[in-house]
């Protein structure tokens, strides 16, 4: 069946307009980090005593459980393998992550909006496309990315306003706000119909799982990205710390009366870092998203199995696809590992689920456009 | 258990931390004794951080698997590599890289994971087993301690309050432990019993790989239309027969292929991309059984005695008749083409015609389907034939078919052969080409179309899904059951009021989740001790 041209342009237009609203959404993120209130100093008192908001829901309810059950305490403690306890707050100074700094300012409110709003029109594209084209609407690359981007994009909301991590909004959304760019300028594909390789109804089961665990991983990755950076600053915050703890002993030694101040100013990275969440939440958090996908991966690639051995007479061939599929399954599988073991948390781990990243989206780029195997899509070989 | 905070997953880390010395390596420092040593092998084998190391080396070991051309997947590149990287596919070639996944190296990578894996597995599992009726540990004293804890009064005696906790664990089925004024709770077990299962399916994946790789076979036929194949070994193209499969084991079915026809978009960007094969296919369970009749289809698979058919490719295989100098038709018949591109499947072949006198004769073609003029040069715009062409380059001498060195029926090896001077004409179904000094003519008298089919019978299939199903429940259970321990203590604080200690810890709580479970509890708790109170 030909495709319709009619709701195919129209899917276009809905996919522009998410594309606007979601690079609306990333200047108002910006315009949160440049122009947004700074309530870290005000808070710092609080903190200690405070939830760290970033547990979310649980660590709410546990609050209000707390503030009804005299006693009731919601789990201090640090945070070091998968115990129960809360992620801790902020980097550097203890004051970043407060229960007012993670409320949604005007700023995020509206960020929020736009990208609410953009995901609707992503979604309306998305659907607008399959009908045009009669099938599941990730059939290529474009449409893939597509989808995975929104994928990516409701995914992240619910991971935002669950754990309230609004400021990692730009982050996300940047990423996304190039993904999409890119898919609607660079591999934009008409919308037609598939050759006879994809005519299955495992395109649907097999595709559609890769397309979830994809967007899920995409989070992930950013969030991996965002940890490696809230790492080095906690790392150098602590250096600095220890260092001026230092100067003022050999000052204090001296009789100098002359108080030091910490080294870098409140501009620059440091304003960005400190309003983040900690690199322990970050990977707490990178990790569940992990975790949520690589169920769906590890699904995806039984359902290519059972679809390959339909389709070509074998559940497993090597293919480059394939091959890669496998390798990005096994270099997540060293993240989960490697999170568990010592010696290897923290930024090797994440420095692991970049790796993993890298590799999907070698598969999803390098391996269809410069090798050739069955997953070409080029029809029959 | 006396480890508070059990590692999330399957081990423990590597060696023994440092300065201090592994306690579990109890022979003595100097000398280790062979069976010291095969201890500490054996250790450092199953420890997680080598099990994450080969983790990794199978993930770069996979990757020349999909860079280089391998073997078992495209022998034709892997010729191809050889010819044009002389000096190095030979080197690569060595180290196995063009069978990176039949390779001895890569089989041991994944064969010490798996060692390493079953090293871990297999003793988690018995203490698993064993710890089947375990009780919970007791309580602690003192509960405010605990990650989670919290404190109520209640006007019931501290007997009756525990009561009303251990009714309460109960219902939520924990495992329970009650002792004095204590009651231990404990919950989540399929959690490790996720875990295991998880990895122990994975080796069952491997074993039905091997499963399949020991009882199983894969074979390749080109079928031109018109003519029938029975599924014995002389008659594949290509045959892979597991370790175990003789030629006897072939499944003794009959297939025909009356027609094949292809449909491409004719509009659009896609133009050309195919849309729909269809191969009619005869086919017999047996020879003198029954024939029905079947619609091959990409994705629709011919099933005969668990043995399936697939269509995985098509071609033309135009006819030619040569008539050879002396008057005889030395040859009529079709000649398979190989598609050298697909989009618009122009293919090349070869004829040769060893019983053609004076001369042998040999003839290099191009079949352009649908064939166009473009800028002077002669050439396909589109898969489908439309107005099919065949242009020849003629050979006479000897074809070299008598040396005894085996050739492809796709290339022609002309280094003892001349070439005619024939005016290279394209030519249309039914023209003829004379050849010079009376060596004959050849006559292009149309052209039928051909499918490849795989052949494949694989008994390790269910298996193996059987085991990747049971490997992803087992993923689930240890991602999202997390283990808890609940603790309840109660005393007297005097004026008739006990004061009920609630505390708890989740050994393995890397989804979230623990403390609004916790503190469901503790609600639970109060209102049932506030109920008994009322009644």
């Amino acid at each position: 069946m030909p495709a319709n041209v009619g709701l195919a342009q129209l899917s276009n237009a809905f996919l522009v307009a998410a594309l606007l609203s979601y690079s609306l959404a990333v200047l108002a993120f910006t315009g949160d980090f440049a122009f947004g209130r700074r309530r870290g100093a005000a808070a710092a008192g609080r903190t200690r005593a405070r939830v760290p908001e970033l547990v979310g829901a649980g660590a709410a309810e546990a609050a209000a459980a707390g503030d009804a059950a005299p006693g009731a305490r919601p789990a201090p403690g640090p945070g070091a393998g998968d115990g129960p306890a809360p992620l801790p707050p902020g980097t550097g100074s203890a004051a970043a992550w407060t229960r007012r700094d993670a409320a949604a300012s005007t700023w995020v409110r509206v960020a929020l909006a736009v990208t609410v709003a953009g995901v609707a029109a992503h979604l309306a594209g998305v659907i607008t496309r399959g009908l045009a084209v009669h099938r599941i609407p990730w059939g290529n690359m474009y449409e893939f990315v597509t989808a995975l981007t929104c994928v990516a994009v409701i995914f992240f909301l619910g991971l935002m306003i669950r754990y309230q991590a609004y400021r990692l909004g730009l982050f996300v959304m940047g990423a996304v706000v190039v993904a999409l760019g890119l898919a609607q300028t660079v591999i934009y594909t008409e919308a037609g119909p598939l050759v006879p390789a994809l005519q299955s109804y495992w395109l649907s089961i097999h595709v559609t799982a890769m397309t979830l665990a994809t967007g899920t991983y995409f989070v992930a990755a950013v969030l991996g990205v965002v940890y490696l950076f809230a790492e080095r600053h906690a790392r150098r915050a602590a250096k600095r710390e220890r260092q001026v703890k230092r100067e003022r002993q050999a000052k204090r030694e001296r009789q100098a009366m002359r108080e030091l101040q910490p080294a870098g100013g409140p501009g620059g990275a440091d304003a960005i870092m400190r309003r983040l969440p900690g690199p322990e939440a970050l990977d707490r958090l990178a990790y569940r998203t992990v975790m949520f996908a690589f169920p769906i991966w590890t699904f995806g690639i039984i359902a290519g199995a059972i679809w390959a051995d339909q389709a070509w007479g074998r559940y497993w061939g090597w293919d480059p696809t394939e091959t890669w599929a496998f390798i990005t399954w096994v270099v997540y599988a060293c993240f989960l590992h490697a999170r568990a073991t010592a010696g290897w948390r923290g930024r090797k781990a994440a420095v692991i689920q970049l790796i993993g990243f890298g590799c999907l989206v070698f598969n999803l780029i390098g391996v269809s456009l410069f090798i050739t195997g069955l997953h070409s899509y080029a029809g029959l070989n | 258990m006396s480890g508070l905070r059990a590692p999330d997953t399957v081990r423990r880390a590597g060696g023994p931390p440092p300065g201090r010395p592994d306690p579990s390596a109890a022979a003595p420092r100097p000398q280790l004794g062979l069976a010291g040593w095969l201890r500490w092998a054996w250790r450092q084998l199953t420890s997680m951080r080598t099990a994450l190391v080969l983790l990794f080396l199978l993930a770069v070991g996979s990757v020349p698997g999909s860079v280089l051309p391998q073997q078992g997947i495209n022998p034709a590149a892997v010729q191809q590599y050889f010819a044009n990287h002389p000096a190095l596919a030979p080197w690569l070639n060595r180290l196995g890289l063009f069978n990176v996944f039949a390779a001895p190296w890569y089989a041991a990578i994944y064969l010490l994971l798996f060692i390493s894996l079953a090293g871990c597995v297999v003793p988690r599992t018995v203490r698993l087993a064993r710890s089947a009726r375990a009780l919970p540990p007791p309580a602690p004293r003192n509960l405010a301690r605990l990650p989670s804890s919290a404190r109520l009064e209640t006007a019931l005696p501290p007997q009756q309050a525990l009561a009303a906790a251990t009714a309460m664990l109960s219902a939520r089925r924990f495992r329970l432990r009650a002792s004095g004024d204590w009651v231990a709770a404990e919950k989540g077990y399929r959690r490790e019993a996720g875990n295991l299962l998880f990895h122990l399916a994975l080796l069952g994946v491997l074993a039905s790989i091997g499963l399949g790789g020991l009882f199983g076979y894969k074979g390749d036929r080109l079928l031109v239309a018109g003519s029938t194949f029975a599924d014995t070994a002389t008659n594949l193209d290509v045959f892979h027969p597991g370790r175990l499969v003789s030629a006897a084991d072939l499944a003794p079915f009959t297939v025909a292929l009356d027609g094949f026809s292809a449909s491409y978009l004719t509009s659009g960007p896609d133009r050309g991309q195919p849309a729909m094969f269809h191969a009619n296919i005869r086919y017999a369970s047996a020879p003198g059984a029954p024939t029905r009749a079947y619609d091959l289809q990409v994705n629709h698979p011919l099933v005969v005695d668990g043995v399936r058919v697939f269509l995985i490719g098509h071609g033309f295989a135009p006819v030619f008749r040569v008539t050879d100098g002396t008057g005889r038709v030395v040859f009529d018949q079709p000649v398979p083409f190989l598609a050298a591109e697909t989009a618009t499947y122009t293919s090349e072949g070869v004829i040769k015609v060893p019983g053609a006198r004076p001369q042998q004769l040999g003839f290099v073609g191009v079949f352009l389907p649908t064939a166009v003029v473009r800028g002077g040069r002669l050439q396909s715009a589109f898969p489908a034939p439309l107005n099919p062409m065949v242009s020849l380059v003629s050979y006479a001498g000897d074809l070299g078919l008598g040396s005894g060195v085996p050739q492809s029926v796709y290339q022609l090896q002309t280094a003892q052969m001349r070439r005619l001077a024939v005016s290279p004409r394209p030519l249309a179904p039914g023209q003829s080409i004379t050849l010079p000094r009376g060596y004959g003519t050849l006559t292009f008298t149309g052209y039928r179309q051909w499918v490849s089919l795989a052949i494949t019978y694989d008994p390790g299939q269910l298996p193996a899904l059987a085991c990747a199903i049971a490997a992803l429940a087992g993923l689930l259970l240890s991602f999202f059951v997390r283990r808890r321990r609940v603790f309840v203590r109660a005393r007297e604080a005097g004026d008739g009021r006990t004061v009920v200690d609630i505390g708890a810890l989740a050994r393995s709580d890397a989804g979230g989740g623990f403390e609004a479970e916790f503190a469901e509890l503790a609600d639970s708790l109060r209102s049932s001790l506030s109920q008994k109170e009322g009644g």
